[in-house]
């Protein structure tokens, strides 16, 4: 394509008729560093690995300034497909997290499910077995404006993750679900993955030692390359308009979860004659930015050049044009780098014993060319040369720096009168679509599949899985972010998601063993979307250093893996900014891990956490009275820290039979979550003078301060209040489970709160039902 | 006792069935369908896995029925070995006619309705725990074998083509004449409803699973080997955290009955 010679506006009208989204000095600089014009399939190539999503070209600059991303645990940091952290001295957990936005505001179901698609083969290529999934999700108001195209589209996400993800035979053990208007034309898919391998069995996405000098063979494994997807990662890292819908659906994938799950089973048994062999090998999943994004980045990461024929390379049509070949991201492909001697038997795996070109039509695995030392990229079509340029210049990518500016809000706190009855205000929380029962998506959720599940969505604050049989170690989940206070704080929201994701998992007993982020964000070319999402990461590495990795003083739990995903804007606005963050938690036996549900009538209930004028951006203020407010909780990290590591100690010393984190509707929401969570035949009783503040009533049951409630089990209250003194905290014991199916809360002498839970669970299981119709 | 458990593209219980086969005293092996099928003469028994042959194409386990390995599996149910399908496996016994074992296929699993005081309440994939209730005399049949009449256990499913129908009037009475209808989806207290959530996917008179009329193929939607360690079980059974991880969970009862079919025929 010419470039040099031609004006500004040439350059750009040529850019922009061809469908590419370099800039013009993009180009410009391009054709610089080839000396000459660039081909098309080249253009693609660059447009491709220098776009946001690939080349983190807006971000990396401030997630390599914040972030702590190493740790006596960690084993394998973001610069590959996943992170891992060690379990013990055998196993590791293998995580990946991405968002899947763009793809799922357009198409719903496809969307979601190729989210899920791709996040599985990244944990995979590792040499792992996905053992795991959770999916954060945030929608729309079901109730506003956009209502029916907002269901339109949380119906079609959530189809497209259990049609995939059941289908695949990996569990869904976590997840949330948050409804807010700032999602109305832009939702958020994002996607978990977690994976089981030993130590001395991964496998890196890279291109092994020696593979350029020996001359390794390149393999595409799966599905036909056919043209879904061209075009998907600039897609991705452009605002999203309506009159574009029609011509972006082509930029989706189409999702295939019965190839993946023979693929998985070929992918064991390669993984195993490698092991047997002991051959080293280079293994990645074809994802965003297709071929050219996994072959360039397996020979650069080595230092070593690539010359690949596409010719080779088993395609739907014949009729493709090389940039299309080369950049569309059809999905259920895999790029193995492997010595020449192993080629033979790694092509009977996948051709014969697995049979895939039988199992669907046209997959198979296919050689496609060579490593080389020549730091070349190469692409050949139909006898011609149709890319050669620097790998290291394709791959390395560009930066930006961004301009901030801090978004303007008139945010206030609202003057109120609260009821002497909060009763009333207590079910209309419970029965918020934010608040109430998740059951009516988890029960589409095959939580159940691969037989490791331990505690499943609706039991406690982290799903746990025992999944490697023999073993007794668990591995708990859970995913947290809260747009509401993102809007008025973004520096808290990263600050709370990752207090409260920890909070998670140390509710069941489990300690926090790493974290990953997906930054959720509008365009990062406007200064205030930009200044949203560095004060989201400071917030959210604050909180990681300061919270300690268990056993470890002064270190930073360690953030191995992520995602970026800016453009999260259309016309209409930008979403609220969300972080939404991951924890991966362990606990040594299974069997010692607790729920939420109420055990015992009799039992003591105990708060941790002092409760403060925190709520803004709570339910209450939303719910209520239709506010937002300003006071956004804050994480006060040494209080939070003990918290945290009071509750796991009191758990792995058996004083406490169930434990329920306080979050979106404040304590009184989780006192009745933990009375509603089993047979709903246990009630409490609490006395809010106990919980050692001045607040007003409404405040103390509904305020969002982070906290637990604790179930004391019987005769064990003496050893627990030394046990949370010795963490320097507050002893509150609010009052006892009681026999009878109610919750009462009294203060200064009067009842402020009678609820029945047959009236309160009417509340809490149509809220999300009814929004979702 | 060396059992096949037979794999399809598609399947995705394969490996928690073995092992729960294992944990019940077996011995066995997991069976690629694209195995020469006479191969599979070799094995006592035969368990059909949950998960999705072949897409779900056509209609669930319509495609993976018309295997050569199933024509195989019909011979060796002939010679009166056990064979248990469960979820998928169920609806690929259904499909060959295997099951109920009446002269050609005239049941079907349709998709889930979920019915409560004469509204749909919902439709479609749902997975939860549920409690079945054994119905056919003791030793009627390979997977029950070793159950009593009334026996309780708890399980979970997971799908959503599990609703049992027929255009057959008289069937019903036949399956119940004959004690083949073996599982019924019941209450906790074993009372069966027909009501939603304890008829928890719309079938026929609560059917959770039936045999031929021999008694040695058994289909079920639940998923014993999802219950047959107790770390499996949910937080409200008191049997949860009982013994070590190897502690056996209620359905493994459905592969010691399995083992003792195999050798009581012997």
């Amino acid at each position: 394509m010419k470039i040099i010679g031609l004006n500004d506006q040439e350059v750009e009208a040529a850019l922009r008729s061809a469908g590419l989204g370099l800039s013009v000095s993009e180009a410009r600089s391009i054709a610089e560093v080839l000396g000459r014009d660039p081909t098309v399939p080249e253009l693609f190539n660059y447009d491709t690995m220098w776009s946001e999503h690939c080349s983190y070209k807006s971000s990396r600059a401030t997630l390599n300034e914040f972030l702590h991303t190493t740790g006596p645990n960690v084993v394998q940091g973001p610069e590959e497909d996943a992170g891992i952290v060690a379990i013990d001295d055998e196993w590791c957990v293998v995580i990946a997290h991405e968002s899947h936005n763009h793809p799922s505001q357009i198409l719903p179901n496809e969307g979601a499910a190729t989210g899920i698609g791709g996040i599985v083969r990244d944990v995979n290529c590792m040499g792992a077995k996905v053992v795991a999934t959770a999916d954060p999700l945030r929608f729309g108001d079901p109730y506003g404006e956009d209502k029916n195209h907002v269901r339109w589209v949380a119906e079609g996400v959530v189809d497209g993750i259990w049609q995939y993800g059941n289908a695949l035979g990996v569990p869904i053990i976590a997840g949330d679900v948050v409804f807010d208007d700032s999602f109305d034309t832009n939702c958020l898919v994002n996607v978990v993955a977690i994976g089981v391998v030993k130590r001395g069995e991964i496998i890196k996405s890279r291109a092994p030692a020696g593979a350029g000098e020996k001359g390794y063979d390149v393999i595409v494994i799966g599905k036909p390359t056919d043209s879904s997807g061209f075009g998907g990662v600039t897609f991705a890292s452009e605002e999203l308009r309506e009159e574009d819908e029609e011509a972006n659906r082509g930029a989706i994938q189409i999702p295939d979860p019965f190839l993946k799950n023979v693929l998985f089973k070929a992918n064991e048994a390669l993984f195993q004659l490698t092991r047997q062999e002991g051959i080293t090998i280079g293994f990645k999943d074809l994802g965003g930015g297709g071929f050219t994004c996994a072959s360039s980045e397996m020979g650069a990461s080595a230092g070593y050049g690539m010359d690949l024929d596409l010719d080779k390379l088993h395609k739907a049509s014949e009729n493709l044009p090389p940039e299309v070949v080369a950049c569309a991201e059809t999905q259920e492909r895999f790029m193995l780098i492997c010595p020449p001697e192993l080629t033979p038997r790694v092509l009977e795996i996948y051709n014969e014993d697995w049979d895939l070109p039988n199992v669907y039509e046209g997959a198979r695995a296919s050689v496609v060319g060579k490593v080389t030392t020549n730091g070349r990229y190469i692409t050949r079509y139909r006898g011609k040369v149709t890319c050669d340029v620097s790998i290291e210049h394709l791959t390395k990518g560009i930066r930006y720096a961004r301009e901030e500016r801090p978004r303007k809000t008139s945010l206030s706190e609202p003057v109120i009168t609260a009821p002497d009855d909060l009763t009333d205000a207590l079910l209309k929380v419970l029965a918020s679509p934010n608040v109430s029962s998740r059951e009516h998506i988890y029960r589409y959720y095959d939580t159940e599949v691969q037989g490791n599940s331990v505690i499943r969505p609706g039991e406690a604050d982290a799903g746990l899985i025992a999944p490697v049989r023999g073993e007794k170690f668990g591995i708990a989940l859970s995913v947290d972010a809260n747009p509401f206070y993102g809007r008025i704080s973004p520096y808290w929201a990263g600050a709370t998601a990752v207090a409260e994701a920890m909070r998670n998992v140390a509710a069941i007993g489990a300690y926090p063993a790493t974290l990953t982020d997906c930054l959720n964000f509008g365009n990062p070319e406007k200064p205030e979307a930009f200044w949203e999402f560095r004060e989201c990461v400071k917030g959210l590495a604050d909180a990681a250093k300061a919270l300690w990795l268990k056993g470890y003083e002064d270190t930073p739990v360690p953030i191995v893996s992520g995602n970026v995903s800016f453009y999260n804007e259309s016309p209409d606005g930008t979403v609220d900014p969300s972080p939404i963050i991951a924890c991966v938690g362990l606990i040594d036996d299974v069997r010692d891990a607790v729920t939420m549900n109420l055990k015992k009538a009799g039992d003591s209930i105990y708060l941790i956490g002092p409760r403060f004028d925190e709520l803004g951006g709570s339910e209450y203020y939303r719910t209520v009275y239709g506010v937002t407010g300003k006071n956004v909780p804050e994480v006060r990290f040494e209080l939070e820290r003990n918290m945290i590591y009071a509750v796991i100690d009191s758990i792995a010393r058996k004083l406490v039979v169930s434990t329920h984190d306080i979050s979106n509707g404040g304590l009184g929401a989780t006192a009745a979550e933990m009375a509603l969570a089993g047979k709903g035949d246990l009630g409490m009783e609490l006395a809010l003078d106990s919980a050692g503040s001045d607040l007003s009533a409404d405040r103390l049951v509904f305020s969002e301060s982070s906290g637990f409630l604790l179930e004391c089990k019987e005769e064990a209250e003496e050893e627990l209040e030394k046990l949370l003194k010795g963490y320097g905290l507050d002893i509150m014991c609010l009052g006892k489970v009681a026999e009878s199916p109610e919750l009462v809360m009294t203060h200064k002498g009067k009842t402020v709160l009678r609820m029945d839970l047959e009236t309160a669970k009417k509340a809490w299981t149509g809220g999300l039902a009814e929004a979702m119709r | 006792m060396k059992i096949a458990v037979v794999q399809f593209p598609g399947t995705n219980c394969e490996h928690e069935t073995l092992v729960a086969a294992r944990s019940a005293g077996l011995s066995g092996e997991i069976f690629r369908w694209n195995r020469p099928a006479e191969e599979l003469s070799d094995f006592d028994g035969y368990i059909i896995p949950g998960g999705f042959s072949y897409q779900d194409r056509l209609r669930a386990g319509a495609i993976a029925s018309k295997e050569p390995v199933m024509e195989a599996l019909r011979e060796e149910a002939e010679l009166g070995k056990p064979i248990i399908g469960i979820c998928n496996g169920f609806q690929i016994l259904v499909e060959s006619g295997l099951l109920p074992g009446l002269d050609g296929v005239n049941v079907a699993l349709a998709q889930n309705v979920m019915v409560s005081k004469g509204e749909i309440v919902r439709r479609g994939f749902y997975c939860a725990w549920t409690t079945l209730r054994h119905e056919s005399p003791p030793k009627r049949c390979s997977g029950s074998f070793l159950l009593e009449k009334g026996d309780l256990i708890r399980m979970p499913l997971a799908h959503a083509e599990g609703n049992l129908v027929t255009a057959d009037e008289r069937l019903m009475d036949r399956l119940n004449e004959e004690n083949q209808v073996v599982f019924r989806y019941c209450s906790e207290q074993g009372e069966v409803d027909d009501e939603f959530p304890v008829n928890i996917n719309g079938s026929l008179e609560n059917i959770a699973g039936i045999c031929n009329p021999e008694g040695n193929v058994l289909g079920m939607m639940p998923h014993p080997e999802r219950s047959s360690f107790a770390f499996q079980l949910p937080p409200t059974d008191a049997r949860k955290c009982v013994g070590d991880m190897g502690a056996a969970g209620p359905g493994r009862r459905v592969f010691e009955s399995m083992k003792r079919y195999i050798e009581v025929r012997r």
